[in-house]
């Protein structure tokens, strides 16, 4: 059964109220304030990074030199990739060298100007469909590459950023084995706070339901300190840095 | 799921300690932890000043935590969460039972969470025949051993490559050879299919932000964005502490978290999710429930010596700090979390200073945990305290009240003192030789099992006193009369104003 109940809900939304009254009143009560906690907002001084490192900032290049080391030492791929134009050149290529058979993508124009099902009609290639979503995510699940535009990437950590929404699918950026996911470089910040920062102001109205910073092949060293990588998530991830 | 042999910390140390991979296993682990971590901050440099920051955020959020708490669920519900109140383990599995029966649920697929193994909750859900997956490789190593893990970051850290794949060949019903690549190979294909089919995804949370209702996971293999991405239901335990104001504060919890753990910048994943998946989107939960545990959490709440356990980001640098950890491994600690954390954590969560006496004695209070801790937490001196509380509470056999009882009264009185060193130089001439005691039995067993004692000396210190005191008062030079007029000085003004030093 995939949707519950409305009664069911009904009922334990009206059980988890009641709860919460003596759950949070009895925190108030051990913190030395009585009644159902403090309703006060209180003051927040210590919010965030100390105040030293949000001056920290480096040059466009330096972003992109920090980024692409910290990608590489992660056991990512990454290129520097003049423009849009030669991007599909370059998407091509590293589909080629992999030897993937099918792809799936974001449904955004930028990745559709790549035109892949001209340059490799041999594969099979898909195009995330938020109104499709089962099949979307059974594709998703048996593709060999997957086909991402970041929203942020944040150098000082090698990381990217991606977030869900009716054109951008999680499972993009994490069900095939090979990701590779287009970077345009006025997206780069330097820290990881200018990312946060941005998140912060939309808290509570237009947040996407999922936000995931990915830094590097997925990786686990489970087995004797062995490291493996590729275990749940792609194995095989480019960062291709546009412009 | 079996538990360590022994009832004593001591016993289960001395099985752990004839395990020569375990012993040779916890210590490579620890160690490659250790100076990751090492080179990481020093790396990103100024340390003391995030740590200092970390720990303010933390303690600010702790103190608030009935008002940080309202606004979390307050956020969660407006994005479509159903929000659940535990106030003990039992009550977070059942709430979690509850929803998969409602669910018809015939596989739940998890990832890793702390905290669903406080509340024991593959089985919960194993007791009324749903099967459930632990997604993280170590976890399904030893869920298929059917073990507790023996290390917060690396739960498998006491398994050999031959018994892991002894484990999933069974698994896999033919033989997989003891090589990492094809093991995890395995384990990716068998859990794949596990995650397609699964009809809930439970997780933890790492933190939750109040600001936006939103839980935050990290992780390196990707099977907790498998397991919020592809079932139709998810269910997330989290400890009610887990809580940060909000997304800006994440940046510190995402510098000091990783750096600490294994050395990363940032684990290969952070996801940050907020509520189940919007009406347009095409995966993620439709339906997501959060389950807010206290379990004990509430009783450090209030209490100056413990409150501050509760800033604890789980990110396992004490156990790897910590020389008692280092030598036993995580089996030879009787609850869920081990190390300095769990020595302190255990007793305190279960509030029974009686069961758990002997772990808080399995300690050397050299403060290695302290100086590791990304957000200061004093387990030292949480240590101490817990002593204090047992022998407050009569929790101390006779033998070690009568000794105290001799102590006293000896140490009340030179004369006494005097008289008792006298008897022991003479009584020990039975016992020493070359200097030292060695014999095994008595009540100095405990010290000479391991090591020897010097033997007294024939003369005593207060003994030797008189002479030691002339030889140096013959042997310093005289003092400058500027510095002697400065000393006097400072005396004097110290008598007047009534200060002791």
């Amino acid at each position: 059964m995939n949707t519950s109940d409305p009664s069911f809900l009904a009922k334990m939304e009206q059980q988890s109220r009641e709860q919460q009254k003596r759950f949070i009143g009895h925190i108030a009560n051990r913190l030395g304030r009585g009644g159902a906690g403090d309703s006060r907002k209180p003051e927040h001084p210590y919010r965030g990074a100390p105040e030293f490192w949000n001056r920290y900032e480096l040059t466009h290049e330096e972003r992109i030199e920090r980024f692409m080391g910290n990608w590489r030492a992660a056991g990512g791929h990454t290129e520097r990739v003049a423009g849009w134009e030669e991007l599909s050149g370059v998407v091509t290529r590293i589909l080629q060298e992999h030897g993937a058979q099918s792809t799936i993508r974001h449904d955004l124009p930028e990745l559709a100007g790549l035109r892949l099902e001209q340059q490799l009609p041999e594969l099979a290639h898909r195009v995330w469909n938020g109104q499709d979503p089962d099949a979307s995510l059974a594709a998703a699940a048996y593709t060999d590459a997957g086909i991402v535009l970041v929203d942020d990437a944040v150098a000082y950590t090698g990381s990217l950023v991606v977030t869900s929404s009716a054109e951008k699918g999680r499972s993009v950026s994490l069900l095939p084995n090979l990701l590779i996911a287009i970077v345009p470089t006025e997206r780069m910040k330097t820290r990881l706070g200018e990312v946060m920062g941005r998140l912060s102001c939309s808290a509570g109205e237009g947040l996407p339901a999922g936000v995931h910073f990915i830094s590097g092949p997925s990786r686990s060293s489970d087995i004797e300190n062995d490291l493996t990588i590729g275990v749940h998530g792609p194995g095989i991830a480019y960062a291709l840095i546009v412009g | 799921m079996s538990k360590p042999q022994g009832s004593s910390v001591k016993e289960r140390a001395e099985t752990a300690l004839k395990d020569e991979f375990l012993v040779n296993a916890v210590k490579f682990t620890t160690e490659k932890l250790k100076n990751g971590k090492k080179a990481a901050t020093a790396e990103h440099g100024n340390w003391e000043e995030w740590r200092e920051r970390g720990r303010q955020i933390r303690a600010h959020t702790i103190a608030h935590l009935d008002y940080y708490l309202n606004q979390f669920v307050d956020h969660a519900r407006a994005q479509g969460v159903h929000v659940h109140f535990a106030p003990e383990a039992k009550d977070a599995a059942r709430i979690a039972v509850e929803i998969a029966k409602h669910k018809q649920a015939k596989s739940v697929v998890k990832s890793k969470s702390m905290v669903s193994e406080e509340v024991h909750i593959n089985e919960a859900f194993e007791g009324i025949g749903i099967e459930s997956i632990e997604s993280d490789l170590g976890e399904y190593i030893i869920q298929l051993a059917n073990e507790p893990p023996s290390h917060i970051i690396i739960p498998a850290i006491h398994k050999n490559r031959y018994q892991i794949a002894d484990l999933l060949s069974k698994e896999a019903g033919e033989t997989l050879a003891p090589d990492t690549k094809i093991l995890a190979g395995f384990a990716r294909r068998k859990l794949r299919d596990k995650f397609l089919e699964a009809d809930i995804g439970l997780t933890g949370a790492n933190f939750g932000i109040a600001e936006s209702g939103s839980i935050v996971i990290f992780e390196n293999e990707g099977n907790a964005r498998m397991v919020s991405t592809v079932p139709k239901t998810q269910i997330t335990l989290m400890g009610m502490e887990r809580l940060i104001p909000t997304w800006d504060d994440l940046e510190v919890m995402a510098t000091l978290l990783p750096r600490s753990a294994t050395g990363q910048k940032l684990t290969v994943y952070m996801s940050g999710i907020t509520g189940p998946r919007r009406t347009a989107d095409g995966d993620g939960p439709e339906e997501m429930h959060i389950i807010i545990v206290d379990n004990g959490r509430s009783l450090q709440l209030g209490d100056p010596d413990f409150q501050e356990l509760l800033n604890c980001i789980r990110c396992g640098a004490c156990l790897n700090a910590c020389p008692v950890y280092r030598h036993i491994g995580g089996h030879s600690y009787p609850g869920t979390y081990s190390g300095p954390i769990g020595a302190v954590l255990t007793p305190a969560l279960n509030k029974n200073t009686e069961e758990w006496q002997d772990i808080a004695n399995a300690s050397s209070l050299c403060g290695a945990c302290y100086e590791a801790c990304p957000v200061k937490i004093p387990l030292h001196d949480m240590l101490v305290y817990l002593r204090n509380r047992k022998v407050e509470r009569g929790y101390t056999t006779a033998g070690e009240k009568l000794a105290m009882k001799g102590f006293k009264m000896l140490m009340k009185s030179s004369g006494r003192f005097k008289q008792a060193v006298k008897l022991g130089q003479t009584g020990q001439k039975l016992l020493v030789r070359d200097g030292y005691i060695r014999s095994q039995f008595g009540p100095l067993k405990g010290w000479t099992a391991y090591r020897h004692i010097p033997a007294l000396p024939s003369r005593s210190f207060r003994e030797r006193w008189p002479q030691l005191d002339a030889e140096v008062g013959a042997s310093l030079p005289p003092m400058p009369e500027a510095m002697k007029s400065r000393m006097e000085s400072i005396v004097a003004g110290r008598k007047e104003r009534g200060t002791k030093r």
